[in-house]
């Protein structure tokens, strides 16, 4: 069986900062990959470890993202290969441009797929679209919110899990699957595998044409906080505290 | 102008033709689960979907609503059926959806960038498809026709099977609609102690919630519970965080309290900065000490 998992590298939020004009200033923020997609990865590895398969990473990225540590981090998670295309257009590319990417990268080195697995949303945007947008582009089934899978000879059986009720569905392969963070645990590489990444097979490629986009973004701000009073106590404070929210609560 | 709303639950289906009809002349309602409501779109589409069927397979219903309307705008209630639905159809128009918009200045749309620490303007070049919640609307009342017209049944080539449902009941209160919310995060050491904020709670008067690693990576609590950008998003008149270091993704949901209360022992937690009062404590002490004297 033939795994392709699709993984976002994106700015590690806890070190982006708002400048006084409240644009974004990300020249602290390391790469990362995407919270999510360390689960989506996770469970790509499973699957292929349960039913003798392989498990390639595909990544459409900015150059930033062509950095050896993100590329072994994301190796030595139980990936066997890794494709990765880098270009700085990337950075603003919506769902639909996206999605062309990844197909290009599927099409190019893996289209022998049975299962591509993606992650709950990233967490820049959180659009949860980029999936739907590849399954359309390789006009095959989709379908997200999976907290379980099991493979049963040409279809996978999920459990998906809505709000107020669960379903289980058969999906027949391939298929475009995304899953939610609940559906396994990230590991957390050892000494060993992180090493044993090293020695991977991994390519970065250019863009071969122009992105075609579909979004512009105009204009990217931080928002005005909510103003707040900032009275902090210290613990033996307690009966200052406690009569202070005794005040708000009235 | 005219607008295509898909929507999935009655609330939606309201709220979004209510909105729709803010910004656009002319409002269509698509309904793939259930019949759609009237009198609230000019008309109103019934997109069938056979007994046992998964919702996603009547995809090839709402792009015959699409291509028969030809909308200028498409508006979709954020659920997962309609991410999929919606986004299908978007991208059979080359089109990327545009998630969660909070605002509408004619084509410039507003939405959440890393979960709320920026927003982002963006503007769609070709076809409009945005999810979008009730919220970005101002509160107005939704007026139609009875108008409904039936979509047959097409079954795509490559079908989903439903095996199976189960219901998951409804566990905890409705958030959105209490005056005070206890939320509980990863401060708490096991799933035993959380008995303390729901005692803090029950002297209060509020209700509990939680942080999204509460509901997920634990089961301590119901994934309905959880407040933050992927969560509730809430408007009570006190918050108390006890226990969550007050990262963006979860203090987006509770940016519209009146005030927010917070006990972390760490004096560097975000949360501080974001909070009317605070205590640098440790929850096991302060919380029963606030119990005995409020
Ligand atoms: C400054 C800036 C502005 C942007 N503006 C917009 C905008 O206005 N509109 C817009 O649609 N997009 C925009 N993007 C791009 C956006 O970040 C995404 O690349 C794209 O829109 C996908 O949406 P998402 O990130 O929400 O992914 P989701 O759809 O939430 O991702 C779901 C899953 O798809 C997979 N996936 C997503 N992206 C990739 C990838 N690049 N490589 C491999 N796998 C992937 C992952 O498994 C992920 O978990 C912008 C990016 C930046 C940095
Ligand atoms: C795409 C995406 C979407 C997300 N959506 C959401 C969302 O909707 N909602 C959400 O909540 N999160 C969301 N998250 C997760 C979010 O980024 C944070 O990881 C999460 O909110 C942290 O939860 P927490 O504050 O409970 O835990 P932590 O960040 O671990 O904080 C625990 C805090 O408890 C304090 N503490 C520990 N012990 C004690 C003690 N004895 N007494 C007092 N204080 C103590 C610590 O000092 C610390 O500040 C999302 C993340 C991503 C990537």
């Amino acid at each position: 069986m033939k795994i392709v998992v699709a993984v976002k590298v994106v700015a590690d939020d806890q070190d982006i900062f708002v400048s006084g004009d409240r644009s974004l200033d990300y020249s602290k923020a390391r790469q990362i990959i995407s919270t999510y997609d360390t689960n989506a990865i996770e469970a790509a590895a499973q699957l292929a470890a349960d039913n003798d398969g392989t498990v390639v990473a595909i990544s459409a990225s900015t150059t930033k993202a062509d950095d050896t540590k993100v590329k072994k981090d994301i190796l030595s998670r139980g990936i066997d290969e890794l494709f990765m295309v880098a270009d700085d257009s990337l950075e603003t590319a919506d769902s639909y441009a996206t999605a062309q990417v990844l197909k290009g990268i599927v099409d190019a080195n893996a289209s022998d797929y049975d299962l591509i697995l993606c992650g709950d949303g990233s967490a820049d945007l959180y659009a949860g679209q980029v999936d739907v947008q590849l399954a359309a582009a390789l006009d095959v089934p989709v379908i997200n919110e999976v907290t379980g899978l099991k493979v049963e000879g040409d279809k996978v059986v999920v459990e998906r899990t809505l709000e107020d009720e669960v379903e289980e569905i058969e999906v027949p392969l391939p298929a475009v699957i995304s899953v939610s963070p609940n559906v396994a645990t990230p590991r957390i590489p050892g000494m060993r595998e992180i090493l044993a990444a090293g020695k991977k097979p991994s390519s970065v490629e250019g863009l071969a044409g122009a992105l075609e986009t579909k979004v512009e973004v105009e204009d990217i701000k931080a928002p005005e906080m909510t103003p707040r009073k900032n009275e902090i106590f210290a613990e033996g404070d307690i009966d200052a505290f406690a009569a202070a929210v005794a005040e708000a609560l009235k | 102008m005219k607008a295509l709303v898909l929507a999935e639950s009655l609330d939606g289906q309201r709220d979004l033709c209510a909105g729709a009809r803010q910004i656009a002349d002319e409002v269509v309602l698509a309904v793939v689960k259930g019949a759609p409501q009237t009198g609230i779109a000019d008309k109103a589409y019934d997109v069938e979907l056979p007994e046992g069927e998964a919702a996603e397979n009547a995809v090839a219903g709402v792009q015959a609503v699409y291509d028969a309307e030809q909308p200028d705008v498409v508006l979709i209630e954020p659920t997962p059926r309609n991410k999929i639905l919606g986004g299908m159809v978007a991208a059979k128009a080359g089109a990327s959806v545009i998630s969660d918009v909070a605002s509408f200045d004619g084509d410039t749309v507003t939405n959440m960038y890393f979960g709320g620490l920026a927003e982002m303007k963006q503007k769609a070049t070709g076809a409009k498809f945005y999810t979008v919640a009730a919220t970005a609307f101002q509160p107005g009342e939704a007026t139609g026709t009875d108008t409904v017209e039936t979509i047959a049944y097409t079954a795509p080539a490559k079908a989903l099977v439903l095996k199976g449902t189960k219901e998951v009941p409804r566990e905890g209160a409705d958030l959105t609609k209490c005056d005070v919310v206890i939320g509980a995060g990863r401060g708490f050491a096991e799933e035993a102690d959380l008995q303390m904020a729901r005692d803090l709670a029950a002297k209060v008067g509020g209700e509990l919630g939680c942080s999204r690693p509460l509901a997920e990576n634990v089961d301590w609590m119901p994934r309905n519970l959880y407040i933050g950008v992927s969560g509730l998003n809430l408007a009570p008149k006190a918050y108390f965080a006890l226990g969550i270091s007050g990262q963006m993704q979860h203090m987006v949901g509770v940016t519209n309290a009146e005030t927010i209360i917070a006990v972390n022992k760490d004096q560097n937690a975000p949360i501080f900065k974001q909070a009317d009062y605070g205590i640098v404590g440790d929850l096991y002490k302060v919380i029963p000490a606030l119990i005995e004297k409020l």
